[in-house]
Formats: C-alpha cells, structure tokens, sequence
C-alpha cells in the first residue's frame, strides 16, 4: 500500500467519509490487529482494543498532518499506545519515573562504534552494540508490551537489574543514533 | 517532570524516560505524567518523537493478523450509532465518583471549543476577528467548555457544557506560548458558569497559534504556579 493512499484515506477521514474509513480499515487493520494480539494475548481483548482504535482514528485523523510522519507510522503508534494504556490499566506495574535512576556513563566499544559509523545510523545498527540479551530485552519490551517485572522473569535477573539494563541501553542507543 | 538544562544529566534521564514511554515500560500513571508533559514541552515532546521514529523498525515484528470480520460492523455501529446521540455526558459525569480517578490515573477526554478575539489592538474595534481553538485530550469521556475572550474588558467566560463537580479539585487554565513555561489564566469557574479576567500583561499574548490547556489540579489551583496535575485537554488557537 503506497504512502501516498494512506495519507488521502486519512485526510478523507477527517472529512469524517465513511467509505474512506472503510476502505482504510480494510487496508491497514490486520497490522493493527497484529500489535493488539501481540500485547495483549488475548483475542477477544484485541478486538475490542481494535474497534477502540479505529473509533479513535475517526476521531483523531484530523490531527494527522500531512507530510508529517509516515501514515501508518501514526496509526501504529495511536494502536501500540492504545494497547499499552490496555495493559497497564490490566495489569498495573509500579510507577518509576519519580524515582532515581541509575544511569552511569557506559564507555561504547570503539570497534563496534567504527562499525556502526561506517554503516549509518540505522536503528537495528545500534541495536547490534548491545549485548544479545540487552538488545533482546529491549525489543521485548517494544514489540510484547513485557514490563520491567515480566521482562526480569523471563530474562531471570532481578529486577533493578532490567531496570539499569534497558535504561543504560536506552542512552547507549540515543548515543549512537547521534553519533 | 520540569524542563531540564539540555546538558545537564537530568536531560539523560529525560531521554531515559521518553524511551522507556515509548517502550511502553512505564504504569499507567507514569504514561499520563509524560504524555502531560509532551503537551507543555516541546523539547520533550521531540525526545519522545524522536524514539517512536527510531523504534518504529521494531513494528516489522507485527505479522499482519486478519481482524474478525464481524468488527468493522461493531466499530461502525459505536460510532455513528453514537454520533446520533447528543455528544455529552450523562446526567451526573461531574458527580461520578470514578470521574476525579479518571482525570488523574487515565488519560481524560476533552474536547474543549474556546472562542476567542484577538486584541482590539491589532483590529479596529467591533471588528475583532474570534480565534478558535479546538482542545482535545483522550479518554472516552468527554468535556466541552466553551469560552468567550472580550478583548474590550479582557473578560474570558467559560462555560463547560457538563459541569456540576463536588469534588475537591479545579481545572485550572494555561496559556503556552512557544517554548515559554505555562502561565496561569486562572481557575475554571467551579459552577460552570463565570468569567476568568485575563490579567492586563497577558492579553497582549492572545493572538494566533498560542496553545491554551486546561489541567487538573488541587480545588483553588497549582499550588505552585506551574502545571502540576494531568494536562486534560490543550490545543492552539487559530483563525476559523
């Protein structure tokens, strides 16, 4: 689907045109549904956070700006965060950001850090900096909704030891992302 | 969850925290601090932008699923069978208990119409051209407010469509220019019906692209004089 068909659908939403809508359901739901799936595990819970999603594209398409994003880069973030917000009011995990975080300055390697400069500054680049099961922990996160908890069970560390492992791989991304 | 110095290690930690956001690690109520936070720092609100652009490969993990058919019916039906209905609350939403939990664990819903004028300064008078801002937050409740800026005697008069709360809390109004810290316009009348009097060094401010937002803070307003509670609702002015 080009991006170019995305974005007039979405722009004809905001003209609140049924057949639109139709027609950008028809086209971009099995993606959507995938990411509800996915984090949520649950089938029946999926669909109903995918007919919440869709209402709130309906709603919202008049916010997208176009030239913007990629359309279905917006649409994928409104559903993973529609997801996410499903998940954490399920099952909810404990508030952190008003805490202290380790963040201790990690040296990047200066051979990977050649590496990666000579073949841009891809994400999955960087992501290949990490340690195997950091690099991994970090894409469960994004890509299963895991929290800290879920993610120190499956990986069996404690867990402020995720905590500091996803945090200080978070800044050794944005550190080669800028590099 | 202030704007920090750019060099300073707090902004690590913001970087920190904008991931860890769009991981999708943080609890619900953390999720609503950022997300209130991206409403009135840009900065931030680009550190976020910034990771779901750089994150965004991951998605390729998302093997598309087919939805069962049966839920473009249901989507179709709840929202134009709901477009019908009349667009706000219930009889007893400001009452409702859950209503104060809602505002402060769960992104709110608002969509808040504020009707302004633009300065009698910059126009002739009885010519004023209405700026129009539509504030929209999230959730499945909705807010309306409507307000009316008199540029002649700086009186802005808000009027929420559903607004009978007995609880201890207020809804306090900003105003954000660019970059600039919010500053207070002055808290929602608690009864719906009243009027906030810009004060004299502010209304110079109201023109065009300003952001107005409305947060949710302790009953007589920020403590403070900073946005403390969840953002609720924001957008930025605009000729209609």
């Amino acid at each position: 689907m080009a991006i170019d068909d995305i974005s007039t659908l979405i722009g004809r939403v905001s003209l609140k045109d049924r057949a639109a809508f139709s027609a950008l359901y028809s086209q971009t739901s099995p993606k959507l549904f995938a990411i509800c799936v996915r984090i949520l595990k649950d089938r029946a819970e999926a669909e109903e956070a995918l007919q919440e999603i869709y209402i709130k594209i309906w709603q919202r398409a008049d916010r997208y700006v176009s030239g913007g994003p990629h359309p279905m880069s917006w649409l994928l973030v409104i559903a993973r965060n529609h997801a996410i917000d499903h998940l954490r009011a399920r099952k909810p995990v404990a508030n952190t950001i008003d805490e202290a975080y380790d963040l201790a300055d990690s040296a990047p390697d200066p051979e990977k850090t050649a590496i990666n400069a000579a073949e841009g500054r891809r994400i999955d680049n960087c992501m290949n900096e990490l340690e195997a099961d950091r690099a991994d922990a970090v894409r469960k996160a994004y890509v299963e909704g895991l929290s800290y908890e879920e993610l120190a069970e499956v990986f069996g560390v404690p867990l402020n030891t995720m905590r500091t492992w996803l945090r200080r791989s978070l800044l050794k991304l944005r550190e080669c992302m800028e590099r | 969850m202030t704007t920090q110095n750019p060099e300073s290690g707090d902004s690590r930690r913001d970087q920190v925290i904008a991931g860890e956001y769009v991981l999708g690690v943080l609890s619900a109520d953390d999720r609503r601090k950022v997300e209130a936070r991206m409403v009135l720092d840009g900065a931030f609100a680009a550190m976020v932008n910034h990771w779901q652009n750089n994150l965004s490969s991951f998605d390729d993990a998302y093997e598309p699923i087919a939805p069962p058919p049966q839920a473009l019916v249901s989507i179709e039906r709840r929202l134009f069978a709901e477009q019908a209905r009349p667009a706000v609350a219930r009889d007893g939403f400001w009452n409702s208990l859950a209503l104060w939990r809602v505002l402060t664990l769960a992104s709110v819903a608002g969509l808040v119409t504020v009707v302004t004028f633009s300065s009698g300064m910059l126009t002739p008078t009885n010519q004023a051209k209405p700026l129009v801002a539509e504030l929209t937050g999230d959730a499945s409740a909705t807010i309306n407010l409507l307000a009316q800026y008199d540029a002649g005697n700086g009186a802005l008069k808000i009027t929420p469509v559903a607004a009978r709360q007995a609880e201890a809390k207020s809804l306090e109004l900003w105003l954000i220019e660019g970059d600039n810290p919010a500053k207070s316009l002055g808290i929602l009348p608690q009864t719906g019906e009243g009027e906030i009097i810009i004060p004299l060094e502010l209304r110079s401010k109201f023109g065009a692209g300003v952001t107005l937002a409305v947060s949710v803070e302790p009953f007589g307003g920020s403590p403070t004089g900073t946005v403390t509670g969840p953002v609720v609702a924001a957008g930025k002015t605009r000729q209609p």
